[in-house]
């Protein structure tokens, strides 16, 4: 009885509330940010159809450009301020295990200074996010990784727009095909090909290209993404993330789970540094122990899991977890690079007193134990490595050379020369690749990556806090003519965090969704949006604009 | 005496100079929009790694002793850390520096040997069909844009035939890369030839018209008329006489032209992939990498301003009345 007093008494102060504001304010002008057309021209090109498509729902949207030293501070470190974004999320091998995406993107302990800058909050979300971070049964993982993507589809915290295909290409007549490796979710340009390539002529040298720099050669620093092309082969790690996505034995040659905390890995016997010195598995324990001191920040979030890390004798390191964890194999085993004690041990030691720390040191004669072993770095110019011959999964050509070549017709020209025989960066518009390869001996690969290209709301601000609001303006946007119109149709649309590449992972379900104006309109008018004489929309009746 | 004070304060003014432009820099790059550690800092990291990497680079103190302690870092010829790269940036213009000064210097050279041979002969040769064709073609190549050129060299002669490579400084892998010697192996010249016949094509209308314009002036005067009455060869009065006057002015825009062009070859290097200073300049001010640019900027001030000294110097040898008015 009481209970029903309360609900009258609540309904009446509605109907007051409402008949007091006939009509909810007016929406006011979004800013939709974008890099400018020069930096990022399908991102420019997407941003317009959309803002196009919202101007159709009675929004009155512009487009505001700027580089992205300038966005990233903005949608970074001022999270109040914006209203929607276009943004990325770069394919990475590690990237393969759904954690990442799943967990730091949106859960609510990363909205204030972490990877969930659009400040979506959902409890419900949270609990399974973190359900599937510790179940270490696989296909009960899939289920909640599934849950996941459907709880993200009926909110759209982002509005996903497409995972891009990267074209790379290779020269067939030195490469034999079959030995050039597709990895699920990063393409041709992946460890597995460079180790694997055969030469198919007298051609002995694998010669890469690519339009950024190298910054760091070094197993503690990852900056940019072609940095990490190049440690991967210097440094072994225990386990590799195989050309399906999931992780297999490398430098370890088995690994048992004794319980749901503690795994046991063998190491390979006979491997030795590219100095000569023998891998033991003191080097392996001082590998994992490095980041968990000061010195090493960029990899002490992959040992943070770890309780301890023993020798159980001389081929055996005994992991033990601080809580189950299903992503450990991938995001530490398949992560941490091993380094050799003897030279890390006195430079970590030395810089304990510095105000420096391991990433801004550099060695000048880089020593791991990986299938290619350092020979020189010129910066501005090129990047050599040479086969490791001792190593067990040696390639059967004689040098890994990294060009840095920033004109990209001209990168193709060298293609088609044979200054270059593999093209592992490519700016310019994927049709011409693909119709150079008509006439010349050259494999060009298409492969849809992991990443993916999306909108962001701000779910901090209204009118984007109400996830009525964001599914009507997401499924306003027709995502094939994205596909075709700003991608040149090198791109499938996406629906999901989790790319159709992984396709373990990936939910086929959340694919399923129309798209069209007046499908949007039919949300809007149910949440309860109207528009003014002019076709301006407006809020649900009552509700007033308010900003922070 | 004269002459040495003269130099001394000439000296004097360069080192103002250089003071202004390290000071102007230091500005410019701290006015800029946008965090550096934007571009530096990986975004997942915490509040308390991005203070201590403020501490780290001294971005945390207040402007006026970043200041003091970037002058007195500049005397002592420490021009700092690269953000980006974390590595001394002398070390990363040291690196680049010679392709860019070989990359120029033989450009230079080129232009300025066909420019004022050309200009001489233009001037004789004034009203004549020859020069109703030559000026327009020369005034093209000034205006035409350097990428745009470097773009239809490299579609010629690399990409259709073949006979030059398409971009860097060495063939890949070369170990002819190694070394001092390097700058003097036949795979670096092969290399330097359409970088460099870009810029000598785009450098050499300055010195052309100038040598042009100056021949013209040389030749109306008193003593080119004694020497044509005394009976001289045509090839006597042009060269021995006429020319060597006009060739002052010339002189000296080549000593400011190596100046401007040091830091000016940003296009040709991205076109050729070239290794050189312009290009680490771009992508340093892309990346807010402020001491890197300040480095290159600074270090391409002191070669300008450097130059400019030269030129004067060359001056008081060649044209001894510039000394005198002084």
């Amino acid at each position: 009885m009481k209970q029903w007093m309360s609900l009258a008494g609540f309904t009446l102060a509605l109907a007051l509330v409402a008949g007091a504001f006939a009509q909810g304010d007016r929406i006011r002008s979004i800013e939709l940010l974008s890099r400018p057309q020069a930096a990022a021209p399908q991102e420019f090109q997407s941003a317009q159809l959309i803002a196009q498509a919202w101007r159709e729902l009675g929004l009155d949207v512009t487009v505001n450009a700027m580089p992205w030293e300038q966005l990233a501070d903005v949608v970074w470190y001022e999270r109040d301020v914006w209203d929607v974004t276009a943004w990325q999320m770069v394919g990475r091998p590690e990237r393969g295990d759904p954690d990442e995406i799943v967990f730091n993107l949106f859960h609510s302990s990363t909205a204030e200074s972490g990877y969930n800058f659009i400040g979506y909050n959902n409890p419900a979300y949270d609990a399974v996010a973190e359900a599937q971070r510790v179940e270490t049964d696989p296909d009960a993982r899939q289920a909640i990784v599934a849950e996941a993507q459907q709880i993200i589809n009926a909110d759209q915290p982002y509005m996903f727009l497409v995972h891009p295909q990267v074209a790379y290409a290779f020269r067939s007549d030195i490469w034999s095909p079959d030995s050039i490796v597709e990895q699920n979710g990063i393409g041709i340009k992946n460890f597995w090909s460079f180790i694997g390539a055969q030469p198919a002529s007298d051609q002995r040298d694998m010669i890469l290209n690519s339009a950024d720099v190298v910054q760091a050669i070094n197993p503690f620093y990852i900056s940019g993404a072609v940095d990490s092309w190049i440690t991967e082969l210097i440094w072994d790690r225990l386990l590799r993330v195989g050309p399906d996505g999931l992780p297999q034995p490398w430098a370890a040659e088995s690994y048992t789970w004794v319980d749901d905390t503690t795994i046991d890995v063998t190491l390979r016997s006979g491997m030795t540094w590219h100095d000569g010195e023998p891998v033991t598995v003191e080097d392996v324990v001082f590998s994992f122990e490095a980041p968990m001191g000061g010195e090493v920040p960029m990899y002490a979030p992959f040992v943070s899991g770890i309780e301890s890390v023993e020798a159980l004798d001389d081929s055996t390191v005994r992991f033990s977890l601080k809580q189950p964890s299903a992503a450990f194999l991938v995001t530490s085993l398949a992560k941490v690079n091993l380094v050799p004690e003897h030279i890390w041990g006195p430079i970590l030691a030395d810089l304990v007193d510095d105000p420096d720390n391991a990433e801004s040191y550099q060695e000048d004669m880089p020593i791991g134990s990986g299938p290619l072993s350092f020979v020189r770095w010129r910066a501005s110019e090129e990047v050599v490595l040479e086969t490791n011959a001792d190593h067990f999964s040696a390639p059967s050509y004689d040098r890994w050379i990294l060009r840095i070549v920033p004109n990209s017709e001209a990168a193709l020209g060298m293609l088609r020369r044979g200054e270059l025989n593999f093209l592992s960066a490519y700016a310019g518009d994927p049709q011409i690749l693909v119709d150079t390869s008509q006439t010349e001996p050259i494999n060009v690969v298409a492969s849809t990556d992991i990443g993916f290209r999306f909108i962001g709301f701000n779910n901090r601000r209204a009118p984007f806090d109400d996830a009525a609001f964001r599914r009507a303006l997401s499924l306003a946007v027709n995502r094939n003519l994205i596909a075709q119109a700003a991608y040149r149709g090198f791109a499938v649309p996406s629906n999901s965090p989790v790319s159709p590449a992984l396709p373990f992972w990936h939910e086929e379900s959340v694919m399923n969704f129309e798209t069209g104006i007046d499908l949007a309109k039919s949300i809007l008018e149910e949440a309860g949006y109207t528009t003014d004489g002019s076709g301006r929309l407006l809020y649900p009746d009552g509700v007033s604009e308010t900003l922070d | 005496m004269r002459t040495a004070r003269r130099i001394a304060s000439r000296f004097a003014q360069m080192v103002f100079v250089l003071w202004a432009v390290a000071t102007i820099l230091f500005l410019v790059f701290r006015l800029m929009p946008g965090n550096p550690l934007v571009a530096y800092i990986d975004p997942t990291f915490t509040e308390e790694q991005q203070q201590e990497l403020l501490q780290r680079f001294g971005l945390d103190r207040p402007l006026h002793e970043q200041y003091v302690i970037y002058l007195g870092n500049l005397l002592r010829g420490d021009l700092g850390d690269s953000f980006f790269y974390r590595d001394s940036v002398t070390s990363l213009l040291w690196d680049v520096f010679p392709n860019t000064l070989a990359l120029t210097m033989v450009a230079l050279i080129i232009a300025y040997v066909i420019g004022v041979l050309l200009g001489a002969l233009l001037a004789w040769l004034r009203t004549s069909r020859f020069e109703g064709i030559a000026i327009p073609l020369v005034l093209l190549s000034r205006a035409a844009p350097e990428f745009w050129l470097g773009m239809i060299l490299l579609a010629i002669f690399s990409f259709q035939l073949g006979w030059f490579p398409a971009g860097g400084a060495f063939t890949a892998g070369s170990e002819a890369a190694v070394g001092p010697g390097r700058f003097f192996s036949l795979d670096f010249l092969r290399h330097l030839f359409l970088p460099a016949l870009t810029l000598a094509i785009y450098l050499h209308g300055l010195p052309l018209l100038l040598m042009r314009s100056n021949m013209l002036e040389t030749l109306k005067e008193d003593f080119v008329t004694m020497a044509r009455m005394k009976g001289l060869s045509t090839w006597s009065v042009l060269v021995r006489h006429a020319a060597r006057n006009a060739l002052l002015p010339v002189l000296t825009a080549f000593a400011l032209g190596i100046g401007y062009s040091i830091g000016g070859n940003v296009v040709v290097e991205t076109v050729f992939s070239w290794p050189g200073i312009g290009r680490l300049l771009v992508r340093a001010v892309s990346a807010s990498d402020y001491p890197l640019a300040q480095g290159a900027f600074l270090m391409i001030a002191a070669v300008m301003v450097f130059m400019n000294f030269v030129a004067d110097l060359l001056y008081n040898v060649l044209d001894p009345r510039v000394s005198q008015d002084a």
